[in-house]
């Protein structure tokens, strides 16, 4: 019985009340974070290697 | 062939030359053996005699795994030192590396011969069993689950010995998650072997626990002359 | 044309991964039945409930007489007919017979929309004789329908709203593997080759793998508790997985202990080498000969169990590139910090 009322609660949590968009905004919202730390992870590396390059010539 | 003969001598000398080592330095030897026995007494105190099969499990292979620590964790210390130097100058990799792992085999068959003898002596069989369903399978389970534990430790301290603070707590903290799936079977085992259960469900422990054993040797075998060369 | 080529796949990671975000939580779930109440029947006439989870399988306007309700007992079929219906549960009277093969019942739910629904052991009758159902009791079976549904998740019993993990469990093991593999080939170089940059390459692999090995092992864990009801359970697979992230962490451990000591390279290297035949022999070679919990131990772990249909293929493919991609890109972005230092050290 208690298995049943906690699938139903997921069922109504998840899809009933329309949480899903919800959880879908979250999850692309961390990704977007990650996205863009790490674009400028990128920028910064190339910038730093570019140093680097003159440095040796 | 000649080479291999070769690596075959150095083994044979390399075995030879540890385990004079180990008995004229009689004390490291008996520090192991004194180690296992007052492991397996104190099991014995703190279980009260009232010990379930699980719980004998648990407390057998606990005490197997670390006195298989201070037995071979110290299997290469003795190469930080002058005798290392001569030994890498005249010594050939592979024959050394199988020749401590012929002396670790030797020290573990005579470990787990004391462990199981100790706690038989001390705590006898778990509760709620006259004797065992397959005391050879119980045997045999302890003894290659401290073979294949040991060829793991071998490898573990070869490298724990190369770093040069500190190899100790080290070789624990590399060993331990490799000790896992081994422990994991062997206990398996012996609890099979305790209660009887049927030789097909059992059959896969020895199997697997003989395979992981040669296998971590063989990677150990492979690998060593990189880690001796360095 | 090599900066294009890199803005293009580094940039293509996270679009699929916007997609499979999108595609995987917006998708709805297939309706399945999941439970019978009451479950224990007596031999009597009596009303049973049947309720479903995931998109539901009528619409209000729909009628009762268009669904079809049949247990099935052994091989013979039981007549029930439909009282009540709502978007996620039937209610039907059932005319238990005295006689049947097997006191435990099977329920197939016919709908005119959503295909044919089942339930494993949906009923247990307990005071019913062994014998053949009367004809009066017995049903024929409708002609299934083709459901025609849409782009739908597959619904599978226990795991239901949770098969959206697929996309992210087990992607994130594959980026792992693939990441691990690279640095164990990388670390087969340093060993030939005894150069640093072979070693720069491992660490930064062994890094990024850890950091996927670590998602995997969590989104792994809240499955677990869905599927399983617990957190973690002594299973090969999972004891093979937590092995595995403990053995690369004492690759790190070795590495910090070693310090600045020259042989860091060469020991490293070795201790990977030996990490990555222990993955590959606690993850894809024992848990296939022993029991396990775990689906697809005897295939590609986690594909075949979930009979993949192909809206689930639709995404789970590019979440598999996406995740791979990414942990691609944060592989080289460690690589070149690694050089970066190693450069400045060295001035």
């Amino acid at each position: 019985m208690n298995a049943i009322l906690l699938l139903n609660s997921l069922e109504g949590f998840f899809f009933g009340s329309g949480k899903a968009h919800v959880v879908t905004g979250v999850a692309l919202i961390i990704l977007a974070g990650i996205a863009v730390s790490l674009w400028r992870m990128d920028r910064r590396l190339s910038q730093l290697e570019k140093e680097s390059r003159s440095d040796k010539s | 062939m000649g080479q291999t003969l070769h690596t075959l001598r150095t083994a044979g000398t390399v075995a030879r030359l540890e385990w004079q080592l180990e008995w004229r330095q009689g004390h490291q030897l008996a520090a192991v053996g004194l180690f296992a026995i007052a492991s397996v007494y104190v099991a014995f105190q703190a279980s009260d005699q009232h010990t379930g099969a699980a719980a004998w499990t648990a407390m057998l292979w606990l005490v197997h795994l670390f006195s298989g620590f201070t037995a071979i964790g110290r299997l290469f210390d003795r190469e930080r030192s002058n005798v290392r130097r001569y030994l890498q100058w005249s010594a050939e990799p592979l024959g050394l590396m199988l020749g401590k792992l012929f002396h670790a085999v030797l020290t573990t068959t005579a470990l787990t011969a004391v462990v199981l003898g100790a706690f038989l002596l001390f705590l006898g069989w778990p509760q709620g069993i006259e004797s065992p369903g397959k005391p050879g399978l119980l045997v045999l389970g302890a003894w290659l689950g401290g073979l294949s534990m040991t060829t793991t430790l071998v490898f573990v301290s070869a490298v724990a010995s190369q770093v040069r603070n500190g190899s100790g707590a080290l070789a624990a903290v590399l060993g331990l998650p490799l000790l896992l799936p081994q422990l994991i079977l062997a206990t398996r085992l012996t609890r099979g072997a305790l209660s009887d259960e049927p030789w097909v469900m059992l059959v896969e422990y020895p199997v697997f626990l003989g395979a992981l054993g040669a296998g971590t040797a063989t990677i150990a075998c492979i690998l060593f002359p990189y880690i001796w060369r360095a | 044309m090599k900066g294009r080529w890199n803005w293009f796949w580094k940039g293509g990671s996270v679009l699929l991964l916007t997609y499979v975000v999108v595609r995987g939580f917006c998708t709805p779930l297939q309706p399945g039945l999941v439970s019978a109440t009451p479950s224990q029947l007596s031999v009597a006439p009596q009303v049973v409930d049947l309720v479903a989870v995931g998109q539901p399988f009528a619409t209000s306007e729909d009628l009762p007489a268009s669904f079809d309700v049949v247990l099935r007992s052994g091989d013979q079929l039981i007549r029930t007919d439909v009282v009540a219906i709502t978007p996620h549960s039937v209610r039907i009277q059932i005319d238990v017979p005295p006689t049947m093969p097997s006191r435990a019942l099977d329920a197939y739910l016919f709908t005119p929309a959503s295909g044919t629904l089942f339930l494993g052991n949906a009923c247990f009758v307990e005071d019913a004789a062994k014998g053949d159902v009367p004809p009066e009791f017995s049903a024929s079976a409708p002609d299934p329908q083709e459901p025609d549904l849409g782009f739908s998740f597959p619904y599978q019993p226990n795991i239901m709203e949770s098969i959206r993990n697929l996309l992210w469990h087990v992607p994130m093991w594959f980026a792992m593997f693939f990441i691990m593999g690279l640095g164990f080939v990388a670390s087969l170089a340093q060993l030939r080759t005894d150069s640093i940059g072979w070693d720069m390459r491992a660490e930064a692999a062994v890094k990024t793998g850890l950091v996927f090995g670590l998602l995997g092992l969590a989104t792994g864990s809240l499955w677990a508790r869905w599927t399983w009801g617990a957190w973690w359970v002594s299973d090969p697979q999972l004891n093979g997985a937590l092995v595995t992230v403990l053995l690369y962490s004492g690759y790190l451990v070795l590495r910090s202990a070693m310090g600045d000591d020259d042989r860091v390279g060469r020991l490293a290297a070795v201790y990977n080498v030996f990490a990555f035949v222990m993955l590959v022999i606690l993850l894809m070679v024992l848990p296939r000969y022993t029991e396990s919990l775990h689906p697809g131990k005897d295939g590609n772990p986690g594909f075949n169990s979930y009979d993949l249909d192909n809206s689930l293929r639709a995404v789970f493919y590019p979440a598999v590139i996406g995740w791979g991609a990414l942990c691609y890109w944060m592989y080289t972005l460690r690589l070149r910090m690694n050089r970066c230092a190693h450069h400045l050290l060295s001035r």
